[in-house]
């Protein structure tokens, strides 16, 4: 049943990559400005789900519904189209393009030139904008992706281990980020550091070997400890 | 500003090809034309494979779409030469259209072979099964069919330079155009990462196809340019064996870059022409020289100047480089 509230609503999601199996019956929803996080060990399927919602991996059966439209069928571009963007977790940006041309990439698809909150949210984006992409170190990277993905003011932001390998500094700038990003947008965030989790999360899934094992609500219940007996 | 940056765009357009004029100059008129056409040819290849990733080993085959659209043109329906150009773009924009969708969506070995088995496809189409058209391996001649043009006549091959590098001028102008827009911006995308092009919300088919059917037309526009320069077509111009032309040349001159062309066509042309006159397996240097390309770095000869060029200028300018933009 979908709520009115709710920008996704997943259920009874199946995914496999050919004969292997990687989730089963997956159910989530997602309200607006709601910061969701999914939590799992490696392999338990958490970015499979987050490529599955951007349209990169064609589900066995279930139904992604955003907005009273299906999502399942639909081509990557189509899905950010809606304002659904995937940040990937390997951090690698257009390397040879400058920061400038990567945003400007952002900017043409969403039309939207106002590079303004960008750079609140991350000034050293404006210092380092005519520096090509390939050169800025891991954390840079992350605030160029987070940054482009934003452009145009998405519904919902997929991210997939956004702190994974940064400096704990850069993880306490994402961490802000994130905070603030949540009063206009949700997120959908796929994270290791259960600290950070708990930090920013309204609602945690905890998954194991492709299935939901919890679903905790409320900042009370989001514990690290609370979080960790599912893994 | 606006004076110093128009400057900035178009100096280095201006030199290049204040350098082919000098081409004419000092070399034989045959020469200089084979250049100009041979640099356009190049071009359409040079932005399929620097611009967008594609390595197509069929370029003969849209060079021959525009040859024998125009050839066709001259030949049995009229003797405008100009006329003939036109349909020979249309024809490869047409044809480029058609397939590029199937095409496209190949990558990598399979995009380089299916254009090879089209290149393959029209030789015997043009050869055999259309022999009663196209007059098979004696080929179509229409040169002296050709009318004379006013303002440029392109039926003498002293004005058909000045034509042919007006056109390269423009053509050059055009990819720099687009190598400076979004379009471009998007093209090398695709090519560093189809998947992340996705997220953003772009088609990269779209943008696949929209440079094939750019790069190919180009093309066609080259085996245009060559049917009205010769007076003359015939299979030949999509023989298997000359499959690698464009790729070799856009190797030669250095992939991606917007001079390599014009570098890589003097290069190949001049090597042509004096090494075959003093020694006939001139192909085998051209072997060596590649070679030695790939291993010392796959730049090229112009992306191998480049930097040392940009270091002289700013030795002289006493500037430093303010960003880095994409490989010129």
């Amino acid at each position: 049943m979908t709520n009115t509230d709710d920008i996704l609503t997943v259920s009874g999601l199946n995914v496999a990559y050919g004969e292997s199996k990687a989730l089963f019956d997956i159910a989530m929803d997602v309200r607006a400005c709601q910061v969701v996080a999914c939590v799992g060990r490696n392999g338990a399927g958490k970015s499979t789900l987050l490529k599955s919602i951007a349209g990169f991996l064609k589900p066995t059966s279930g139904t992604i519904i955003s907005d009273g439209a299906s999502l399942v069928g639909m081509s990557a571009f189509a899905v950010a189209g809606k304002g659904i963007k995937y940040i990937p977790q390997d951090k690698k940006v257009f390397s040879d393009l400058t920061v400038q041309e990567n945003l400007e990439l952002g900017s043409y698809a969403s039309q939207d030139y106002d590079w303004a909150p960008v750079f609140d949210y991350f000034p050293k984006l404006k210092i380092l904008i005519d520096r090509k992409a390939g050169h800025l170190s891991g954390g840079e990277r992350q605030m160029l992706m987070i940054g482009r993905a934003i452009l145009g003011g998405p519904k919902l932001l997929l991210v997939d281990e956004p702190t994974e390998g940064l400096a704990p500094s850069i993880v306490m700038h994402l961490r802000d980020v994130f905070k603030e990003l949540a009063k206009k947008t949700a997120l959908v965030v796929v994270e290791q550091n259960l600290p950070l989790v708990c930090a920013i999360a309204d609602k945690v899934y905890a998954l194991k070997e492709g299935r939901i094992m919890a679903e905790l609500t409320g900042r009370a219940s989001i514990t690290p400890e609370a979080c960790e007996q599912y893994l | 500003m606006a004076a110093m940056s128009f400057v900035r765009w178009w100096w280095g357009l201006l030199l290049a090809f204040a350098l082919v004029a000098l081409v004419r100059v000092f070399l034989p008129l045959p020469f200089a034309n084979e250049i100009i056409i041979f640099s356009i040819y190049t071009m359409g290849c040079n932005y399929l494979l620097g611009r967008i990733g594609l390595i197509s080993f069929g370029q003969p085959a849209y060079l021959a779409v525009g040859a024998y659209a125009a050839a066709f043109y001259l030949f049995y329906f009229g003797n405008n030469p100009y006329v003939g150009i036109l349909i020979g773009i249309a024809a490869g924009f047409l044809v480029s259209l058609a397939i590029g969708p199937l095409f496209v969506r190949l990558r990598g070995d399979y995009f380089a072979l299916v254009n090879l088995a089209l290149s393959v496809i029209i030789f015997y189409l043009m050869q055999k099964v259309l022999a009663g058209i196209t007059h098979g391996d004696n080929g179509l001649w229409f040169l002296t069919n050709l009318a004379s043009t006013p303002v440029l006549d392109l039926s003498r091959p002293d004005q058909f330079f000045i034509f042919g590098f007006l056109v390269a001028f423009v053509i050059w102008a055009f990819f720099k155009y687009l190598d400076d827009s979004i379009f471009g911006a998007c093209c090398l995308a695709t090519k560093l990462n189809e998947d992340k092009v996705k997220f953003l919300g772009y088609s990269s088919f779209n943008i696949r196809l929209t440079a094939f059917v750019i790069a190919n037309t180009t093309t066609a526009l080259a085996g245009a340019m060559y049917a009205v320069y010769l007076g003359f077509v015939s299979p030949e111009i999509t023989s298997p064996a000359r499959a690698a032309d464009p790729v070799v040349v856009t190797i030669l001159g250095g992939v991606g870059t917007l001079y390599g062309p014009l570098v890589g066509s003097i290069v190949y042309t001049g090597m042509k022409d004096v090494l075959s006159k003093v020694f006939g397996n001139w192909e085998l240097v051209i072997g060596f020289v590649l070679v030695f390309i790939m291993l010392a770095g796959e730049k090229g000869i112009w992306g191998s100047l480049q930097p040392l060029l940009e270091k002289m200028v700013l030795r002289v300018t006493g500037k430093t480089a303010e960003r880095g933009g994409s490989g010129q």
